[in-house]
């Protein structure tokens, strides 16, 4: 993908701009190639292929600081373009703590690019025959149905690609990571008694053995029809059980709130909790970077810093910030990394759960499978949010719910906190399994 | 006008390319070139810190075979990188691509070389001949109208983008359309304090103008709403939830249309019959008198389309009239499925995606129900929504959410308790039955809306005050 001959004109555009007045740079080349096949009802839609390379650069000139991207990647063209870029930056304030990543904290280990072991070498044999043949595999829609309701349209997607990144910085910053990405997605709408419902289900690995297209068909399905009939249920407060599928958004804003920029703004309803016992004791969080063989692990940042396993939550208490070069000074902490990389919520009360272990364990309530809409409060942590789902009682499923709101309060919600599963989905970039709530405010 | 020049390549050569990609039996291909310069300025703690630019360049093809796509790019214009793109999009008409043999369809010519198209945006002063330092003064003005408007604004982050999109279009007729596409926008989100409480608030305004979009009366319009009902904000509580009828405020409360109607219009979800509107049409939909359309001819709105992503001039289409269904919004496969001509709302996010069918500014037109606070006096109990975020609609089902940044209480007629930070959620169809009022005072939102149906496209929105005598709001 990334030849020697780009890696060299990236070195030669640091050069440039460090000879045309820039005290230090860097330099990110990403490159990526997809495939894709979509079908519609079971034929063939649309096939597209897709090729990407581009150049992005951080420039350090006189104190100050700016960022700038291209895809005309000829050195002719990329002179001209850092010329121009070294000239606009000499208009912005300066900025005393704009900075590339201090060496000793950046990442030595990812050289070749596949030490994750990330690539699947196969890809590079997939025929457009195949590819076709693989999309057409995973359609259901020919499946006999029942004649309480029949499949209005199934769209199904099936992909291939490989993405290269490649870093490099005037403080000798070289890493580079490479992985291949298998995915298959579909939505299946079905009609039943004059009412449409849908279902979506997806997988993607970045090994093609991993993939398994056909089962989403049936799942998307599934879903689709078990929301025939949906109602709101009894507004109220209810034990809230949430699929691991969706229960990301039970966590995602908690660790959006630990960003240090959200911090330097003011703008988190979780200030000054580093160090301090914010949640209940059964809720840890770590970050798991370096699961060999999955989509989304990293060795690096985006400014080079090396990730590493670690708590964000221990026991409930707030282990880290996430912080980069630039809001570290910002703020006079030490840097971390600027994103979790693969959280990971721990089992809670035990290991060993899965959502029908949970439904038992918690007995009545909802359980919510898909979230629509809504927002939350950064500053404050409220939220709300449309769902659908299904009763529960006794630990079993009753009967769908639509057009429900779940509101609340993030530090309120998590108090409520009673079970975490064993079940994340590995190809899901955050490992959230099965949530349970108590006490949680549902509309309807 | 005509721009290929900049591109490197010939009409004789477009039309070579078009041939290749219809090597293989597809039964129209169309290229979609452009050169986007992007930059971007921003204010924060003080100073103006940050800034930068972005280019962006290359050329799509698209090949159709009845409504099958093929579709590929290249991020050059090399010829023979794109006789490359043209053939990998022209394989979905072959036999290996299990399509030959589909149906073929006649297409509408876009009329762009006889049709007279209004410029929507016409530019006083490019972008690309000004230089980022005249703009540092109007940021730091903003961030200093807003702090001393208000001394609670702790933290001002001002955020000016730019750019300029310079775009060609050839196609199988041998039609060669061209545009100039500028688009500027101000963001500014600010993170109000008050004793140990934070509040935080988010303003924009976004056009398709010049250098001459940074007026006076812009940098007001941002400084008195990013302050303006700031209290109520530290005052506002949440209401008890449950099913109650809502007035929506005129202007963004158009999000409600983009949403929970607009895209249930689209003509894709309707030809592959996942949409609740699917074989609706001609039929009534909701209160006769009501009227929404789907306009790209609103003059510098971030909506507004000269020609759409296909080569078809901007136009108003109107989707409900007097309360019946009166048009999909179409892309040239659904124009040509259902035998109808485009309605220009084949749209994509860049050269890197094929068109797809897309709206641009939707809104209501004006009602006879009076005014906002004759719809606010006649509700008993309800919930009055100025301000709205984070839409989403289930196409086939129908059912939406929002998201209420701010709003009231309503109580006998009288607004009595800022509300915040709730959803409400509805039905597409069953809310457009309800609309109970509508008011005469329809406003076009100028805010920074992007739709993200699989790309983002800027679109904006509208609608009068309405009242909906039924929707669940959540609460407490």
């Amino acid at each position: 993908m990334i030849t020697d001959i780009e890696l060299k004109l990236i070195r030669e555009a640091l050069d440039f701009a460090k000879k045309s007045g820039a005290q230090k740079a860097s330099a990110t080349l990403s490159a990526s190639s997809e495939d894709l096949v979509a079908t519609l009802n079971g034929d063939i839609d649309r096939i597209t292929r897709c090729q990407d390379r581009s150049l992005s650069l951080c420039l350090f000139v006189d104190g100050r600081f700016g960022s700038f991207s291209t895809n005309k990647l000829e050195m002719n063209a990329l002179r001209d373009f850092i010329l121009k870029a070294i000239e606009t930056v000499r208009m912005l304030a300066e900025d005393p703590c704009r900075d590339l990543a201090d060496p000793s904290r950046t990442c030595k280990t990812a050289l070749k690019g596949d030490e994750l072991g990330a690539v699947d070498p196969v890809r590079a044999g997939i025929t457009p025959e195949m590819r076709r043949q693989a999309a057409l595999d995973a359609s259901v829609f020919s499946t006999p149905t029942p004649p309480e309701y029949k499949i209005v349209s199934e769209e199904g997607e099936y992909s291939d690609s490989i993405y290269e990144v490649a870093l490099m910085d005037t403080n000798g910053l070289f890493c580079r990571q490479t992985e291949t990405s298998f995915d298959y997605g579909v939505e299946i709408t079905i009609e039943a008694g004059g009412e449409k419902y849908s279902g979506y289900a997806w997988d993607s690995w970045s090994h093609s053995g991993d993939l398994d297209s056909a089962a989403c068909g049936r799942l998307a399905l599934e879903k689709a029809v078990a929301q025939i009939g949906s109602e709101p249920a009894e507004s109220g407060k209810y034990t809230m059980v949430i699929d691991r599928e969706c229960a990301s958004r039970a966590i995602s804003p908690v660790l959006r709130a630990l960003s240090g920029y959200q911090i330097q703004q003011n703008n988190s309803f979780l200030m000054d909790s580093i160090g301090r016992k914010i949640f209940p004791d059964g809720l840890t969080v770590l970050d798991d970077p370096h699961i060999r063989g999955n989509v989304c692990s990293k060795l690096f940042d985006s400014e080079g810093a090396a990730t590493a396993p670690h708590a964000i939550i221990e026991g409930g208490v707030v282990k880290e910030y996430f912080i980069n070069t630039f809001i570290g000074n910002k703020l006079g902490m030490v840097p971390t990394v600027e994103d979790p990389v693969r959280p990971h919520i721990l089992p809670y009360p035990q290991e060993g759960l899965d959502r029908a272990a949970i439904l038992k364990l918690c007995g009545d309530g909802i359980l919510v499978t898909d979230f629509n809409g809504g927002n939350s409060n950064p500053a404050t942590g409220d939220f709300s949010y449309g769902i659908e789902g299904f009763l529960f009682k006794d630990g079993r499923i009753v009967r769908p719910v639509s057009e429900m709101l779940v509101t609340g309060n993030f530090l309120t919600l998590w108090q409520g906190f009673k079970a975490a599963g064993s079940d994340a989905r590995q190809c899901m970039s955050k490992l959230v399994p099965t949530l349970a709530f108590e006490n949680v405010d549902f509309s309807g | 006008m005509n721009n290929l020049e900049r591109f490197g390549l010939t009409e004789d050569q477009l039309r070579i390319l078009v041939s290749e990609g219809l090597r293989s039996g597809g039964d129209w291909c169309d290229l979609y070139l452009e050169d986007t310069s992007y930059y971007d300025l921003m204010l924060r703690d003080g100073c103006v810190g940050t800034g930068g630019f972005h280019i962006d360049y290359g050329c799509g093809i698209r090949v159709l075979k009845g409504e099958k796509t093929g579709y590929a790019y290249a991020e050059s214009t090399d010829y023979q990188e794109l006789v490359s793109a043209a053939r990998a999009a022209g394989a979905i008409a072959s036999g290996s691509a299990g399509t030959a043999g589909g149906n073929s369809f006649r297409h509408f010519r876009s009329d762009s070389g006889t049709f007279t198209v209004k410029n929507h945006y016409p530019v006083e002063k490019d972008w690309r001949e000004a230089e980022a330092k005249n703009f540092i003064p109007f940021l730091e003005r903003l961030e200093k109208g807003i702090k001393s408007k208000d001394s609670r604004a702790e933290k001002v982050t001002a955020m000016l983008s730019y750019s300029i999109s310079e775009v060609a279009m050839f196609n199988s007729f041998g039609e060669l359309t061209c545009d100039r596409r500028p688009l500027g926008s101000l963001t500014v989100p600010i993170v109000f304090k008050q004793g140990g409480m934070i509040e935080s608030r988010n303003v924009s305004r976004s056009l398709r103008m010049g250098v001459e979009m940074l007026t006076d009366e812009v940098l007001q319009d941002l400084i008195d709403r990013s302050v303006k009902g700031i209290d109520e904000r530290f005052a506002a509580r949440r209401p008890k939830g449950g099913q109650m009828p809502v007035v929506m405020a005129a202007g963004a409360s158009g999000i409600l249309l983009h949403e929970a109607m607009g895209h249930a219009f689209e003509a894709d979800f309707n030809r592959k019959g996942q949409s609740i509107f699917t074989d609706k049409m001609g039929k009534r939909i909701c209160g006769k008198g009501i009227n929404i359309l789907d306009d790209g001819t609103v003059p510098f709105s971030r909506g507004a389309c000269n020609y759409d992503d296909e080569g078809i001039p901007g136009q108003k289409t109107y989707m409900v009239t007097d309360g019946v269904l009166t048009s999909y919004l179409h892309d040239r496969i659904s124009a040509a499925c259902y035998g109808v001509a485009p309605t220009g709302n084949g749209r994509r996010e860049s050269f890197r995606y094929n068109p797809i069918p897309r709206m641009r500014a939707t809104y209501m037109e004006n009602g006879n129900d009076g005014t906002l606070d004759d719809l606010i006096g006649s509700v008993r109990k309800g919930i009055f929504v100025d301000q709205f975020a984070n839409g989403e609609v289930k196409i086939g089902e129908g059912d939406f959410t929002f998201y209420v940044k701010s709003g009231w209480l309503i109580e006998k007629g009288r607004l009595t308790m800022p509300v915040k930070d709730i959803n409400i959620i509805g039905n597409g169809p069953q809310a457009l039955a309800d609309i109970e009022a509508v008011a005469g005072d329809l406003k076009i939102d100028e805010s920074t809306w992007t739709c993200g149906k699989e790309q983002s496209v800027a679109v904006s929105c509208g609608i009068p005050s309405v009242l909906i005598k039924n929707l669940t709001v959540g609460g407490e």
